[in-house]
């Protein structure tokens, strides 16, 4: 079903700091189907998380501002919604979980309650079905004993656990979109695995769309059907997993799969990185953003943003590489590890 | 929280037990003999010292009688007033020591707290400058010299509340004010840091997330958090308001134990003066320990340990 | 802003040379933490108020008795609780002292009380908490186990007991301080020691083989050195409000020799019939505390990583 639910249009957004103003994002466009998965990958500072969290209106204004674009929700305008708007959509239409488990829950109240307070928000019901439903969720993410873990208090449990209590309480009243703010980047491999399982099967029980910031492309083949690869607040290259990583268009792109440690590779190779730092984002440069530690850069990219380019359908990517007046290029090759398998993601 | 409430009172025990101790001493060290003062004490007088210190008798001795009188609660004699035990004066003059900070307490919690809290939501702003401006006179300006001024202006000048003394209600309004105006301003001051540092966590995040309306996020999420250390500084707020009865009821001529404490001090009375920080020590002790118990009640992660 | 970008000619599209290391330099210049500190305080023009009121009151109380032609404790009982005149700029008192020269002298004692009484505890503070946490295990327990019992009691009750015993003026009163007011601070140090020493550089530090006293000189004393002075210029305020308390219940500085407090003391008596006895030297209290707060406050600002931009 390819039911757009979230579209997003040429958002800006700064910060206004005593050093000056700081353009996170500029101007980022993408769009969310019903129940599919989407991860937006990209380096520290790259603006995804703003990204996810000036949709939802999380992000403290001051100081941050809302420069310009439009985000649209099934069809509706929402870029200006009053608080009052925004609070009926939070928690029932569209939720989050966060980075950090260890400081997302508030240490003095009982799980149970920070569960079903969401869902009073939302619906009339019984402080006996809140309970019950609290209890169910709690299932649902497995965690044992339910009935007496809605009693006890956050301290008590492990990272692990309370990213699961997190999406318990994201999940409370059946949101179309859950937006995972780097869920698993705190946690340990195994634990990171657990998590992912559960974000899967209730995605699928749920019916609900995912968006996935991450900056690991380890944990994304295996999750995300379709993938945007942000770099200094604009988003460079989009298009379906299998896209992405066998047919990557974009220099920065290139460089991220060249970075992933590949299972089977020599010890002894030194691991790729990519030179140099992300530009300053106090005075963004006219060009592209990539510029200075982009092995093809050519003249026409210090002056010129490259526009947006489609490759195939979906596939999209911002460089002027695919110009037809650039000189071709090797195609890049896909280094292939032992034994992955060629499917598309899991979902 | 078992093992907390044991840590504090062991602590809080020995406490009591170093400023006894400490007093015995400084009494012993005290220049000249304190006994021998200006008024010629009455045979009485001199046989009462003689057995409550125990001064004829080897130091140790005189300890442990010390000690044996303090846990019967016989805090000792008066130099001054020659019928009177501090025991009797306590008893009289505690009560309204009592009242008068008891008052300054309940205007300065909720006045402070609710400044606090409009300071650090309205950041920026009128309210905040205000508040700010506020606490940080009120922490400046001593007590009694607030309470110099209030006297003045609105006793001797604009005569609309009573001088001194602790009759009637009116009488009761400067000397409390002139305490709470400075632990409003030190609460006022706490409470917008804390609210400030709840805001900003990332499970004040999560609760907007939820979509839960302005107004439960600050009631059920921040002010809960927030109130945490204040609870804390409850004890020290206690003894500061303690210290402010002394200068207090001397400016306004209360009769409290704050008073008698002020001139034990000026008249020599040096029993009287070693009596009553023990019993003000004890005092503040327990308050310390009473704080100590409601913060473990009220802060989950002590209340139920791991 | 839609760009021609069909009109871009075609030697546009050659490859620049190979990616320059001009992208690992930093965007901004680093400016070293000392400076940054420097510069935040004086843009500060609240704290920066409040420094010069400081020097300006210390200034006056040196120059100002010396070029006086009364002395703190001349009385003149012909001229009691006089009004400010071209004579006696503040008045004089019960006892017709001039009160100009008083206050400034009193300037001095209460200074110098407020600044010693900081510093010293302050520094004893700072030597037993760092031994407390540099060296931790049994020695870092008992330390911390006999503060947490002596802090029960307010220091008030302790600086008053210790008075009694050895007497009131402006020496008596900064010992007094001393033995009573370093707790704070050795806690707070000995915590930060505790933080830093996890630290993973002065780890490095100690397998690299470095000994006890480098590591105390590079490490640990520039990382506390800010927080320190912070905590003593905020402890002035608290030591002249001590003093202008003891002052006033009896204890502190007693006649003739003159402080703020006692000058306080002295004008609440007349207050109703001479205020000004009380109000200058109330003023000059106040003033002086603010001071200090504000510019304390402006120092710990200043030195928050947090805030730097």
């Amino acid at each position: 079903m390819t039911e757009k639910i979230l579209e997003v249009k040429d958002l800006e957004f700064s910060f206004d700091t005593y050093a000056g103003e700081v353009h996170a994002i500029r101007g980022v466009s993408f769009h969310i189907n019903r129940s599919e998965s989407l991860a937006i990958v990209g380096e520290s500072g790259c603006g995804k998380s703003v990204t996810v969290q000036s949709i939802m209106r999380l992000v403290p204004t001051p100081p941050g501002r809302l420069k310009g674009g439009k985000i649209f929700y099934f069809g509706k305008d929402i870029t200006n919604y009053s608080d009052r708007q925004m609070e009926k959509l939070r928690g029932k239409e569209m939720s989050m979980i966060f980075q950090d488990p260890m400081t997302s829950l508030n240490p003095t109240m009982r799980i149970g309650r920070q569960i079903s307070e969401g869902i009073k928000k939302h619906e009339k019901i019984s402080p006996d079905e809140a309970r019950k439903r609290s209890v169910n969720l709690l299932k649902e993410v497995g965690i044992s004993d339910p009935e007496r873990n809605i009693m006890r208090y956050p301290h008590m449990y492990s990272g692990g656990m309370r990213q699961r209590v997190m999406i318990a309480i994201a999940l409370a009243c059946n949101p179309k979109i859950l937006f995972a703010d780097e869920p698993t980047t705190s946690l340990d491999v195994t634990t990171q695995a657990q998590i992912l399982e559960v974000m899967n099967h209730l995605k699928q029980e749920f019916e609900m769309a995912i968006v996935l910031i991450t900056h690991n492309l380890g944990i994304v083949a295996r999750f995300a059907e379709r993938i945007s690869v942000m770099y200094a607040g604009k988003i460079v290259e989009t298009g379906k997993t299998d896209d992405i990583f066998y047919d990557p268009r974009h220099p920065y792109t290139w460089g991220l799969l060249n970075s992933v440690p590949a299972v089977g590779k020599k010890r002894t190779e030194k691991l790729p990185t990519i030179k140099g730092t992300p530009p300053d984002l106090f005075m963004p440069p006219k060009g592209c953003a990539f510029y200075d530690r982009c092995e093809y850069r050519m003249k026409v990219c210090k002056e010129n943003d490259p526009p947006e380019r489609m490759i195939g359908e979906g596939h999209y990517a911002s460089c002027w590489l695919l110009d037809e007046r650039a000189p071709g290029i090797k195609p890049y090759v896909v280094k292939r590890h032992a034994g992955e398998s060629s499917g598309k993601g899991l979902m | 929280m078992v093992r907390y409430i044991f840590r504090r009172l062991l602590i809080s025990l020995l406490t009591l037990w170093l400023l006894a101790t400490i007093t015995f001493f400084m009494l012993r060290l005290l220049p000249g003999n304190p006994f021998q003062t200006d008024q010629i004490l009455t045979f009485e007088m001199q046989e009462r010292m003689m057995n409550y210190y125990g001064l004829n008798r080897p130091i140790i001795e005189q300890y442990f009688t010390y000690m044996g009188n303090l846990l019967q609660g016989n805090m000792g004699y008066s130099l001054k007033y020659t019928n009177r035990t501090v025991n009797s004066i306590i008893a009289k003059a505690f009560p309204v020591s009592a009242d008068l900070g008891l008052r300054s307490l309940a205007l300065a919690l909720p006045v402070g707290l609710f400044l606090g809290i409009a300071s650090a939501r309205k950041r920026g702003k009128a309210v905040d400058y205000l508040c700010v401006i506020i606490s940080v006179i009120g922490v400046s300006i001593p007590s009694f010299i607030l309470g110099s001024f209030l006297q003045y202006i609105f006793a001797l000048k604009l005569r609309i509340l009573p001088m001194a003394q602790w009759t009637t209600e009116m009488h009761k309004v400067l000397p409390t004010v002139a305490i709470a105006l400075g632990l409003l301003a030190t609460l006022t001051r706490i409470m917008r840091a804390s609210m400030l540092e709840v805001t900003t966590q990332d499970y004040v995040k999560t609760a907007k997330s939820k979509g839960l309306s302005e107004g439960k996020i600050v009631w059920s999420h921040e002010i809960r958090n927030a109130l945490i250390p204040i609870l804390t500084m409850m004890g020290p707020m206690v003894a500061s308001v303690l210290m402010g009865t002394f200068v207090i009821e001397k400016i306004f001529a209360i009769p409290g134990l704050g008073l008698h404490f002020v001139n034990s001090i000026t008249g020599l009375d040096y029993t009287m003066t070693m009596g009553l920080t023990v019993f003000f020590g004890a005092f503040l002790v327990t308050a310390n320990f009473l704080v100590d118990i409601a913060y473990g009640i009220v802060d989950p992660r002590i209340r139920i340990a791991k | 802003m839609i760009k021609d970008f069909a009109g871009i000619p075609r030697d546009e599209f050659e490859f620049v040379g190979e990616t320059e290391e001009k992208s690992e330099v930093l965007t901004r210049p680093s400016i070293s933490f000392w400076k940054d500190v420097w510069r935040r305080l004086f843009k500060n023009k609240v704290a920066m108020t409040g420094l010069i009121i400081i020097l300006a009151i210390a200034l006056f109380s040196i120059i100002i008795p010396e070029l006086s032609s009364y002395s703190y404790s001349q009385q003149n009982l012909r001229n009691i609780n006089a009004a400010p005149s071209s004579e006696h700029w503040f008045g004089t008192d019960s006892l017709g002292r001039d009160l100009w020269v008083r206050i400034w002298v009193g300037a001095r004692v209460s200074l110098a009380v407020g600044i010693f009484g900081s510093i010293i505890p302050s520094l004893i503070g700072v030597v037993i908490g760092g031994i407390s946490g540099y060296f931790g295990g049994k020695v870092d327990m008992i330390i911390m186990r006999l503060i947490d019992i002596i802090i029960c009691i307010p220091q008030m009750i302790y600086i008053i007991l210790i008075m009694l015993v050895i007497g009131s003026g402006p020496v008596p009163l900064i010992i007094a301080f001393a033995i009573t007011g370093w707790m704070g601070s050795a806690r707070n140090v000995r915590g930060l020691i505790l933080k830093i020493k996890q630290e993973e550089f002065v780890l490095a530090s100690r397998i690299l083989g470095a000994p006890h006293g480098y590591i105390i000189f590079k490490h640990l004393v520039p990382n506390t050195l800010g927080i320190v002075v912070v905590s003593m210029t905020l402890g002035v305020p608290a030591a002249i409000f001590q003093e202008a308390y003891l002052s006033f219940i009896g204890l502190g500085i007693k006649p003739p020799i003159p402080s703020w407090g006692q000058l306080a003391n002295l004008g609440t008596s007349v207050f109703r019939i001479f205020p000004t006895q009380l109000l200058i030297p109330a003023i000059m209290i106040s003033l002086t505390m603010l001071s200090f707060n504000l510019f304390g406050d402006g120092l710990r600002d200043a030195l928050d990583p947090k805030l730097r931009s």
